[in-house]
């Protein structure tokens, strides 16, 4: 299978402390991973690195046989945990912002899926909830045709109703030629759209492998398994 | 670049029509005050002054929105936004710089146009006596000034970003600003135009400007080294803000 995102041996320290430590991960096309694991524990900082946001500190990480840069931002599409909107925005500015600097923006994707998530155009974003920013930041970077989309905690803080809207959402995105990679600690949530996981506590791996082995190896759960390691 | 910087216009073009506005405003209440037949004299010189601290206002604002129009995006959540668009770092520098060179050519245009229309309001000896004290040619002085004023405005953004790449933690990051700005001043100073300050002087007196307001003019040395000081800095900043910031 192809891969699309190869990271090796990437740390990221933050002074003395590391934030990611000697992390391999590969990410095949047409599948979605879930890297999993308690906050603070480096999630975040790899889907920084993969967005070109953070630069590591030592190891490599290739998306598309290339470092992070012009050319694999134009590919990936990123959705920070943080709300980076411009405060001026209305909904339909942030449309048109992402049409007009992203070559891979389907505007009509994005105007069905702000129907489907309940939102209007004329909404200051600053006016917005935290679940309808939830769906407001998935409408965005979901809209994108992006050959590889990074996820960060897409669900924390969003209401039970938000969050079934965000998974058929992120499901909807899913084809043969994406590969999504998605954080989260919300594992219950999640779990149904994951074909491979990753552990990662104190910046390290410390379980990996296909959900579905998992499952049957370890019977249980990767909810429960999470629970069980953490 | 052009989309960026109509983003940029659209992010603050609020206060862009408000700055401009107010300076127009005063500068026409100003204006019809010193116009009045019965005080023209009266009040011209106190309009004059009241005039240029408007302007001189204005001119500090824009410099601040200068600074922070990157600051912003390093060192705040917008940031996320800006440095993942399929960007160069110089366009994304560019969009800022352009926007701030239209900021200052339309203070300058307002300013220039009043300022011209009070000194045509001027008693004609004092108009001759301020012709003949300000006789400083006019291309090196703009010049200079203008590359002075980008040469200042890169420093600090190439300060502000160089943070962003030796540190993520906000804490200590404006203290460390100011430090490499005030060594990146140390350091021009004395070695960048130390071997060139005799000739700069002499070509301030003899070509930029002949009169008491010859240290505004550097002279054509001084723009050379502010041209080349301005392409190292930003290309430096655009280089950093595409290949090394933390955001």
């Amino acid at each position: 299978m192809e891969q699309i995102l190869k990271a090796t041996q990437l740390s990221k320290y933050f002074y003395q402390k590391k934030a990611l430590d000697k992390v391999d991960i590969n990410i095949e096309k047409g599948k979605i991973y879930g890297v999993l694991g308690p906050n603070g524990g480096g999630k975040s900082t790899f889907l920084k690195i993969a967005a070109g946001l953070l630069k590591p500190s030592q190891g490599e990480i290739t998306i598309d046989n290339k470092n992070p840069g012009v050319y694999t931002k134009s590919i990936v599409s990123y959705l920070p945990e943080t709300n980076y909107l411009y405060k001026w925005m209305k909904v339909k500015d942030a449309l048109n912002f992402f049409k007009d600097l992203y070559a891979d923006f389907d505007t009509e994707r994005a105007r069905e899926s702000l129907k489907f998530m309940e939102l209007e155009e004329e909404e200051k974003v600053t006016s917005l909830s935290k679940g309808m920013m939830g769906r407001l930041k998935l409408t965005l970077a979901l809209s994108r045709k992006a050959k590889l989309y990074l996820l960060d905690e897409p669900l924390n803080g969003i209401d039970p109703i938000s969050r079934e809207k965000i998974i058929t959402s992120i499901l909807d995105s899913y084809n043969e030629k994406t590969s999504i990679l998605i954080c989260s600690h919300l594992i219950y949530y999640i779990e149904k759209l994951l074909d491979y996981v990753f552990f990662l506590s104190e910046g390290r791996i410390i379980l990996a492998g296909d959900a579905e082995d998992l499952r049957n190896k370890r019977g249980m759960s990767i909810d429960k398994l999470f629970q069980e390691v953490f | 670049m052009i989309t960026l910087l109509k983003y940029e216009i659209y992010r603050r073009w609020k206060w862009l029509v408000l700055r401009y506005a107010a300076l127009i405003i005063i500068g026409a209440i100003l204006l019809n005050r010193a116009s009045f037949p019965a005080y023209q004299y009266e009040f011209i010189g106190e309009s004059i002054g009241k005039f240029a601290l408007t302007s001189l206002v204005i001119f500090i604002i824009i410099i601040v929105e200068g600074i922070n129009v990157l600051k912003e995006d390093l060192f705040e959540e917008c940031g996320y936004l800006t440095f993942t668009i399929p960007k160069k770092g110089r366009t994304i520098l560019a969009s800022k710089l352009v926007l701030l060179l239209l900021q200052l050519s339309f203070w300058a245009i307002i300013s220039i146009g009043f300022g011209s229309i009070f000194f045509s309001k001027l008693p004609y000896h004092e108009i001759v006596q301020i012709k003949t004290q300000i006789n400083f040619y006019f291309f090196p002085t703009v010049l200079f000034l203008l590359t002075a004023f980008f040469n200042f405005v890169l420093m600090i953004h190439f300060s502000l970003t160089l943070t962003k790449t030796l540190l993520v933690n906000k804490k200590y990051s404006g203290l460390l600003s100011i430090g490499i700005f005030f060594f990146l001043v140390y350091l021009i100073e004395k070695v960048y135009y130390g071997p060139f300050l005799n000739q700069i002087k002499h070509i301030s007196i003899e070509i930029g400007s002949r009169s008491n307001i010859d240290l505004l003019s550097g002279g054509y040395t001084a723009v050379f080294l502010n041209v080349i000081l301005i392409a190292i800095f930003f290309t430096a900043t655009s280089y950093l803000l595409e290949n090394k910031i933390n955001i």
